[in-house]
């Protein structure tokens, strides 16, 4: 069937005059704020909530309040230690909180980009999401931010733009649906040594 | 592709009872992706990317093979489906060797297309689409109505009506109550399912990766919780480079919701590696043709197969929004379902829907990859015509009409005779536009005609 297939798109494209690649497009606008800034911005605008911290120290007093309030919380493998909330760890499909890395994230989309090295199930299944953003990996644009991760190595990659969200009934909005309903990125201008 | 568009005509002005629901959805959707190419330079983006998808459709043989040699390094399984039929056989041996009894969806059109459903009935495979609108429409046994909003159709009021009778919510629930009764099912059949079965918005060549867009999580789900997972790519789905996959993401996004990206998009390089906690072991990618290398070899409707499937067409068109994706009776509806199906099932299957259009051209200039949708529906009419599958009435009544209109002596005396026609001739039913007449009142002829009033100089 390979053959066949192929066969019959050359045999269609015998007249075809070839038309050549355009290059690469620069989606970059002139005018964007710096990274960060608009990102968070960007991320907020689709439901998204967005804390950014100095340090490890400052995001570390924030979590530990943040997390008093789950009984369980599911960690991604990639989680630095320093960064690891203070509560029970549980299996993904039971915590009420998933904190995962972010490998990079897009400004201009207001995308994170999750690896699946870091677990899927804790980027999906708890109701709550935080993720952990190194500053320095802000990219202007998806572009940028898809470049940068072309060699992660895991078997997928996914941006997650904001809270889990559908109009499909009656057209009004509802959040939460299969995916978390809240998520929560925190920003690290000083990202912690291994 | 089953394609019932015969009862067209009738379908349409039937529409009356989604008339409301379908105009406010489209109406929104076009004004947010009027708002979100506001920011951007929008054009530029449109030109680009029509070059990049024309330049993939020019060497789809060559992007074809390095697709398969990368998704294979990848660790995924490559599959080649020249019909319905080879993708059943596809999907039956790979159920069968898993003694797969549950599976998820993820929403697909190209599923819709290939009767997916239908075949894991048979083979007695649980099946459940799991974006919200699809679940709806598999309670109600409905096909999909819109590419990107399925469930349009329907309001608030009939959806809480379908979960008063199928989950016992109360008739006056809200729509935050209805998403999370279906949530708890849902969230249970992933975590049960033996395959998770999607399509594909994108396939990149270069790295292997199929690109999925949604807004609802259900697409990373079903692509991260079953141990297998299906997808199904037509061949035109490809991009060149990976460097191409983030403005077709945001470009798709702005055109389908007005949204800068998809909340969600997967992006599947293939199965769990030794690094990934989780993740499916099995990734199957089906490359689809049906037709499609048909419509390739066709040196007008070719130009079709640049499509993303974003819907902006369909929210864009005054027809449609009248009478939503039901009354054209096939998968694809809308102004690109009208070139793209004659195009995959034949002509004289999807009569007559290269004729359901007011060639205003509001899609083409929706359109973020540039398809001429109204140049191609001509392009299917002139053939319809030529190949006598139109209307015989219609065809002689447009020739007497040309013979009069192109002969100014004739024009004028026919003119002044219509004129003074008494009233009940002019209340003879007449062919093709019968139809038209029964819902408009005949138009009163005017005391002076145009002409006269334009020799006495119009005010």
């Amino acid at each position: 069937m390979r053959q066949r297939i192929l066969g019959r798109v050359r045999q269609a494209l015998r007249d075809r005059p070839p038309v050549p690649h355009p290059g690469a497009l620069d989606t970059a606008a002139p005018d964007a704020p710096p990274p960060v800034e608009h990102f968070a911005d960007c991320f907020r605008a689709a439901g998204g909530e967005v804390h950014r911290f100095a340090d490890a120290d400052a995001a570390r007093r924030w979590l530990r309040a943040f997390a008093a309030r789950f009984d369980s919380v599911s960690h991604g493998t990639g989680v630095p230690r320093v960064l690891a909330v203070p509560a029970p760890e549980g299996p993904p499909r039971e915590a009420a909180l998933g904190v995962s890395v972010a490998r990079a994230a897009a400004a201009q989309s207001g995308s994170l980009v999750l690896s699946s090295r870091d677990g899927r199930r804790t980027q999906l299944l708890p109701p709550v999401h935080v993720v952990l953003v190194d500053s320095g990996t802000v990219a202007g644009t998806l572009g940028e931010a898809l470049a940068a991760c072309r060699d992660d190595g895991g078997a997928a990659l996914a941006l997650h733009s904001g809270p889990s969200k559908s109009a499909d009934i009656g057209q009004v909005m509802v959040t939460g649906v299969h995916g978390p309903g809240r998520v929560i990125a925190i920003l690290l201008d000083d990202w912690p040594a291994p | 592709m089953q394609i019932h568009s015969r009862e067209y005509p009738k379908r349409a002005r039937e529409g009356g009872d989604v008339r409301a629901s379908v105009t406010g959805a489209t109406l929104s959707f076009d004004a947010r992706r009027r708002a979100a190419f506001a920011g951007v330079a929008a054009e530029e983006w449109r030109v680009w990317a029509e070059g990049v998808k024309t330049h993939l459709l020019t060497h789809l043989d060559r992007y074809l093979e390095e697709a398969e040699a990368r998704l294979e390094a990848n660790g995924a399984r490559v599959h080649w489906a020249g019909s319905q039929e080879d993708v059943h056989r596809i999907l039956s041996a790979i159920i069968e060797r898993r003694g797969a009894r549950r599976a998820v969806k993820g929403k697909s059109m190209l599923s819709e297309e290939l009767e997916v459903n239908e075949l894991l009935e048979k083979r007695g495979v649980d099946v459940l689409e799991t974006d919200l609108g699809e679940y709806i429409l598999q309670l109600l046994e409905q096909p999909p109505s819109h590419i990107v909003g399925p469930a349009i159709h329907l309001s608030l009021d009939e959806i809480r009506r379908l979960y008063h009778e199928t989950h016992g919510t109360e008739l006056d629930a809200t729509p935050d109550e209805l998403a999370g009764v279906s949530r708890l099912i849902l969230r249970e059949a992933f975590l049960a399912a033996d395959v998770g079965i999607t399509g594909g918005n994108f396939l990149v060549a270069e790295t292997g990766t199929v690109a999925l867009i949604e807004n609802e999580g259900n697409i990373r789900l079903t692509t991260s919780a079953p141990p297998v997972h299906v997808a199904l790519v037509g061949i035109e789905k490809l991009l060149p480079r990976w460097s191409d996959l983030a403005v077709f993401l945001q470009l798709t996004a702005r055109a389908a919701t007005g949204q800068p990206v998809g909340n969600y998009v997967s992006m599947i390089h293939g199965p769990r590696t030794a690094d990934d906690p989780d993740g499916p072991e099995e990734v199957h990618v089906v490359l689809v043709d049906n037709g499609r290398t048909d419509v390739l070899a066709d040196p007008e409707a070719w130009e079709a197969l640049r499509c993303v499937r974003c819907g902006a067409c369909l929210n864009a068109c005054p027809v449609y929004r009248q009478t939503g994706g039901h009354a054209y009776g096939a998968v694809y509806s809308g102004p690109i379902g009208s070139v793209l199906n004659p195009g995959l099932a034949g002509l004289h299957a999807a009569m007559p829907l290269p004729f359901a259009s007011s060639l205003c051209g509001a899609c083409e200039e929706a359109c973020p990859v540039r398809i001429p949708i109204p140049e191609l529906l001509l392009s299917w009419r002139r053939r319809a015509v030529e190949a006598g599958m139109d209307s015989r009435a219609k065809a002689g009544l447009l020739r007497a009409w040309t013979a009069v209109a192109t002969r100014p002596g004739l024009y004028r005396a026919a003119g002044a005779m219509l004129h003074t026609l008494p009233e009940p001739v002019r209340r003879v039913p007449l062919p093709v536009v019968g139809g038209w007449r029964e819902v408009r009142a005949d138009p009163e002829p005017s005391p002076t005609s145009f002409r006269e009033l334009w020799r006495e100089g119009i005010e």
